[in-house]
């Protein structure tokens, strides 16, 4: 089934993924790759602020790292966090994409090469469009993709730029994406 | 859509047997990325790249200097700055000299940083700088120190907490003004260093893959920041021999925050913080 999940989200997310991230069980069964947009200089505390909550061990990976199941990759502030075929994170100094480093859809479209249809992507909440085109790309990889209820979203621009670039599997407010996330063996 | 690994491949032999450069040891995400740059900004696609290649040499330098460009910022990492100015650089106060290589430099952000820090401390004269990258367009911008002022008036935070604030004596504050590293100009956007700053280092092109040989024998202090992230296990592990080969017992080596050294070379460094300190 899913080998990995892939998250990105941007304003309004944090409340999400830290509910979501606090409902998983302590031996999740597979790795989650986060990218959340956040400000150049909130370069500390995020991964605390995460973690409170959080059953499973949240880090920010160094260059190499290799993805083990049950933790969350959180992509560091000022890095692009690449999925390398040898499921290890490579992470990257180029330039931002869609305004954004990390990017989430460099994050998406290279997890989609590595995992193809083992790979759950969901895009959260956010003021941007960044992810919709690697949401896409996971969809074209044969993986499954979830978008969070516009109606939902604090900022719903992330959601509805997805929503307009491919045809998303599942439409799912946040209680929901943790029930999907909580049948994954 | 997308390359595939024998493109890749095709473009990694194209330019390994027309220049001198060789891409096979680099990480394969961001090769890709940047490569595909190339042919979005082109507008071909990768046959015709080939092609062209194989034929335009001005062309195939062009290509070579899209792909090496590494970005850079004004004191990056504000943590390793201050590090380096309340823990590392000190031990080097009572020397005759200090030698510091950026191995790596880009655009020389971090090389002018670096001097700033030095002479609030009181170290500029003592310090000979090197600083070398594969990207010669990146070198001439570094020797110009001209850079725009929209990409870096973030940075400005970042000098303050290095260079006014004490993070171990929140009492103390050093009102240093810009003017005396740099001349701010908003209505061109630009930020240009001071002509003493630039005239210290040598900038000299190197390529860290290649191991060829440079200047100054041994280093106090390397930086290389953020490179050893675009290359594979095998080639890192060749390039950590090489800067640990240039480096004095005592020596520090710097990478990027997230960048770490991997292998049994690990053994002979003394990991203190963020710095690599060579044990032998």
């Amino acid at each position: 089934m899913y080998k990995a999940i892939v998250i990105g989200g941007s304003a309004g997310s944090f409340r999400v993924i830290t509910r979501i991230l606090h409902a998983l069980p302590r031996h999740f069964p597979a790795p989650i790759l986060l990218n959340l947009h956040r400000l150049k200089h909130v370069r500390s505390g995020f991964v605390e602020a995460l973690s409170i909550k959080s059953n499973i061990p949240v880090i920010e990976p160094y260059d190499k790292d290799s993805i083990k199941p049950g933790t969350a990759y959180l992509a560091p502030s000022n890095y692009h966090m690449y999925i390398e075929l040898n499921k290890k994170i490579a992470l990257s100094t180029e330039e931002a994409v869609n305004h954004s480093r990390p990017a989430i859809d460099l994050s998406f479209e290279t997890a989609a090469q590595t995992y193809s249809r083992n790979l759950l992507g969901i895009i959260l909440s956010g003021a941007n469009r960044d992810g919709a085109w690697g949401l896409k790309k996971i969809k074209d990889g044969g993986g499954t993709t979830i978008v969070q209820d516009p109606k939902e979203c604090e900022v719903p621009t992330m959601t509805e730029a997805a929503l307009g670039m491919s045809q998303v599997d599942h439409v799912l407010n946040t209680q929901q994406i943790i029930d999907f996330l909580l049948k994954i063996k | 859509m997308g390359l595939s690994e024998t493109e890749i491949q095709y473009f990694i032999s194209t330019i390994k047997n027309h220049s001198e450069y060789d891409f096979s040891g680099y990480s394969e995400k961001s090769l890709k990325r940047r490569i595909q740059k190339v042919i979005d900004d082109n507008r071909m696609d990768m046959a015709s790249l080939i092609k062209r290649l194989q034929r335009d040499r001005n062309f195939l330098e062009k290509t070579i200097k899209d792909i090496t460009v590494n970005t850079t910022e004004l004191f990056r990492d504000p943590k390793v700055w201050q590090d380096l100015r309340f823990r590392v650089l000190p031990r080097f106060k009572n020397n005759k000299n200090i030698n510091i290589w950026h191995a790596g430099c880009s655009t020389g952000q971090e090389v002018y940083s670096l001097l700033i820090l030095l002479n609030e401390m009181g170290m500029f004269d003592k310090a000979k700088v090197l600083a070398t990258d594969i990207n010669e367009d990146a070198l001439a911008e570094a020797r110009k120190g001209l850079y725009k002022y929209r990409f870096n008036i973030g940075y400005l935070d970042n000098f303050d907490k290095v260079i006014k604030e004490n993070p171990f004596n929140y009492e103390e504050y050093n009102d240093v003004p810009y003017s005396k590293y740099f001349r701010i100009n908003k209505s061109d956007d630009s930020l240009l260093i001071n002509d003493f700053l630039k005239q210290k280092p040598i900038f000299r092109k190197h390529d860290l893959v290649k191991g060829e040989d440079i200047y100054f024998a041994k280093f106090d202090l390397i930086m290389c920041r953020n490179v050893i992230i675009y290359f594979k296990y095998e080639l890192q592990t060749q390039v950590f021999q090489m800067l640990h080969q240039h480096l004095y017992n005592q020596g520090y080596l710097l990478f990027g925050m997230h960048e770490s050294m991997l292998g049994d070379i690990a053994n002979k460094f003394e990991k203190k913080g963020h710095f690599y300190r060579k044990k032998y």
